[in-house]
């Protein structure tokens, strides 16, 4: 639905955004990742056809940007990561313009409008000045907006960024709602977001895509297995054994002294959660459980891991990097690898 | 031609919204009441010259051109400038309309107010008729005038709203460009050479204004208007394309 191909910007000297390349199929709800001032906006306002690229290409829905602007275009709704509205109109009026603007005259507009304002929850403020609405309303008469002419290709910039946690939920659920039948690509920086909403990632830093693939290839990628630790207090000498035929669980190794407690680092297979199973079979055994832990990474890991620079590692993201499971050290030294 | 429309209903509902098109409109009104009074006043005095006052009304005056020179720049300032300051300009070239389109929008917009602004002067007229003889030929070629030569100020406006992010400097960027347009044809008597004397003499617009309100239409000054005016929207549409490329 989206093929972006090469994708370079450059203001003077500095590139913004350099060599971006990737596609999304159609259906399929895509997030990019990166910290502040990565170039997701720029490449967002380059896939919109705001920003020309310095060199590149975008097709949207098999138009080419370029050749064919308004047709394409016409596929896209946009919510720009800065909602800007013509604070002196009603929120119904504005939509009425956006809609004739977009070409729907007549019912098909009206219609649209309703559509849009059941669908964003606006009804209770279809009749107020768009300049009296907090932050959380705006942000759904962008919304609102972007999805009037029912396009094929929903992009959204950061779009829960400067709301309340309510708002943030109410506009996560709304989007989650929307790419049912869309394509959708959502820029952010909140990586909970992507996890709850994207069915692919891609990552963004100083302007390059630095890795791309699903939450859960990306886990495997980069962070290998999942591990769970179980300590327990005299275990018996057939812990083990039964802790190994426990479903999900591919290896055990354990560490301590006969009579004392004994740690049991168990490795399990990918995406297999088994502590709920463990804590039953600990019950039944009648096991005291002093620990059990699961040391799962998560794509906050990942991210931090390739997005950390090298002289940075001790600093800020240190304490994150440290959240994690020791194992993590060479990984995050061949990511600092892949990000250069 | 649908965006066109959409955009130009969108700006001048816009106007009527604001109270600076108030401001603009009451002050100009202002200006031409008074302007208006002080003629038929003068013109009444015995020892006067003897003179049709339409006819001074617009070309014979000072004020008319302060009047002009200030809503030329004013009414189109915000225009491109707020858009681009808020950040709206974004949402508005995502949706499917071409720079032209927008421009040829805003521009017409800023017209047609500009028309209402001029809307109340014809009671002058009808005042004038009521009381004596009005010959109604060089009233309307006046009006003619009068939209010619707004019609390129306002370009000159709308072009400086679309090289700024602020309505004050879009205003005053305009001011000097109109201010521009208007010395270049006065520059007719400071220079030497016959040549240049005489382009520049097909610019005076004083001089255009006094034969409109005389009932002399003269297409060579149309064509002027029409083309620098269509010029000035050109750049102003390239413009919103060369802002992308900052």
């Amino acid at each position: 639905m989206i093929e972006v191909h090469g994708l370079t910007r450059r203001y003077g000297d500095f590139t913004a955004v350099e060599d971006v390349s990737f596609s999304i199929g159609s259906g399929e709800i895509l997030g990019m990742l990166g910290p502040n001032g990565a170039g997701k906006t720029t490449t967002i306002r380059m896939i919109t056809g705001f920003l020309p690229p310095s060199a590149g290409r975008v097709s949207i829905a098999g138009i080419d940007l370029e050749e064919r602007s308004v047709e394409a275009r016409r596929q896209i709704g946009y919510l720009p990561e800065n909602v800007a509205l013509y604070t002196e109109m009603r929120v119904r009026e504005y939509l009425a313009y956006r809609a004739r603007l977009e070409g729907l005259s007549g019912k098909a507009a009206a219609d649209a409008i309703e559509r849009s304002i059941e669908r964003c929850l606006l009804a209770d403020v279809r009749h107020q000045i768009i300049g009296t609405l907090s932050k959380g309303y705006r942000q759904r008469v962008g919304l609102a907006t972007a999805i009037l002419h029912d396009p094929a290709v929903l992009i959204l910039d950061e779009p829960t960024v400067g709301l309340d946690p309510k708002q943030i939920i109410a506009i996560r659920e709304l989007i989650r709602e929307l790419g049912l039948e869309r394509t959708l690509l959502l820029s952010t920086h909140i990586l909970p977001e992507v996890e709850l909403l994207c069915q692919r990632v891609v990552i963004i830093d100083r302007g390059r895509i630095i890795a791309q693939g699903t939450p859960e290839g990306l886990r495997q990628q980069w962070l290998g297995r999942t591990a769970v630790t179980v300590t327990i207090k005299e275990a018996p000498p057939d812990a083990a054994e039964l802790l190994r035929a426990v479903e999900g669980v591919d290896g055990v190794a354990a560490d301590g002294a006969p009579n004392g407690p004994v740690r049991f680092s168990l490795e399990c297979a990918h995406g297999r959660d088994p502590r709920e199973t463990i804590f039953r079979l600990a019950v039944e055994r009648g096991w005291v459980l002093l620990e059990l832990a699961q040391a799962k990474a998560s794509l906050e890991d990942i991210f931090v891991r390739l997005t950390t620079r090298e002289g940075e590692e001790d600093g800020g993201a240190a304490p994150n990097a440290a959240a994690s499971d020791g194992s993590g050290a060479g990984i995050a030294a061949s990511a600092n690898g892949a990000a250069r | 031609m649908r965006g066109i429309l959409v955009i130009f209903g969108r700006e001048l509902r816009a106007y009527f919204f604001s109270p600076l098109a108030y401001a603009v409109l009451a002050s100009f009104l202002f200006v031409n009441g008074i302007t208006f009074a002080t003629l038929i006043g003068y013109l009444n005095d015995a020892p006067s010259a003897v003179g049709a006052p339409m006819e001074f009304f617009f070309g014979g005056t000072i004020l008319f051109w302060l009047a002009l020179g200030f809503v030329g720049p004013i009414l189109p300032m915000r225009l491109l400038s707020e858009e681009r300051r808020s950040g709206s300009l974004e949402i508005l070239m995502t949706a499917p309309v071409t720079e032209t389109q927008v421009v040829l929008g805003k521009y017409l917009a800023a017209l047609a107010f500009y028309l209402v602004l001029w809307a109340p002067t014809v009671l002058y007229a009808v005042i004038v008729a009521s009381y004596s003889e009005l010959d109604w030929g060089p009233l309307a070629s006046a009006y003619l005038g009068v939209l010619g030569i707004g019609s390129l100020f306002l370009a000159a406006g709308l072009f400086a709203s679309g090289i700024s992010r602020n309505q004050i400097v879009a205003a005053l960027v305009g001011f000097a460009l109109v201010f521009a347009l208007f010395i270049l044809g006065l520059l007719e008597f400071l220079v030497n050479d016959e040549g240049a004397r005489q382009v520049l003499g097909y610019l005076n617009l004083i001089q255009h204004m006094e034969d409109f309100s005389k009932g002399i239409v003269d297409t060579r000054r149309l064509v002027y208007y029409a083309s620098a005016t269509a010029f000035l929207l050109f750049l102003t549409s390239r413009t919103l394309h060369a802002n992308k490329w900052r």
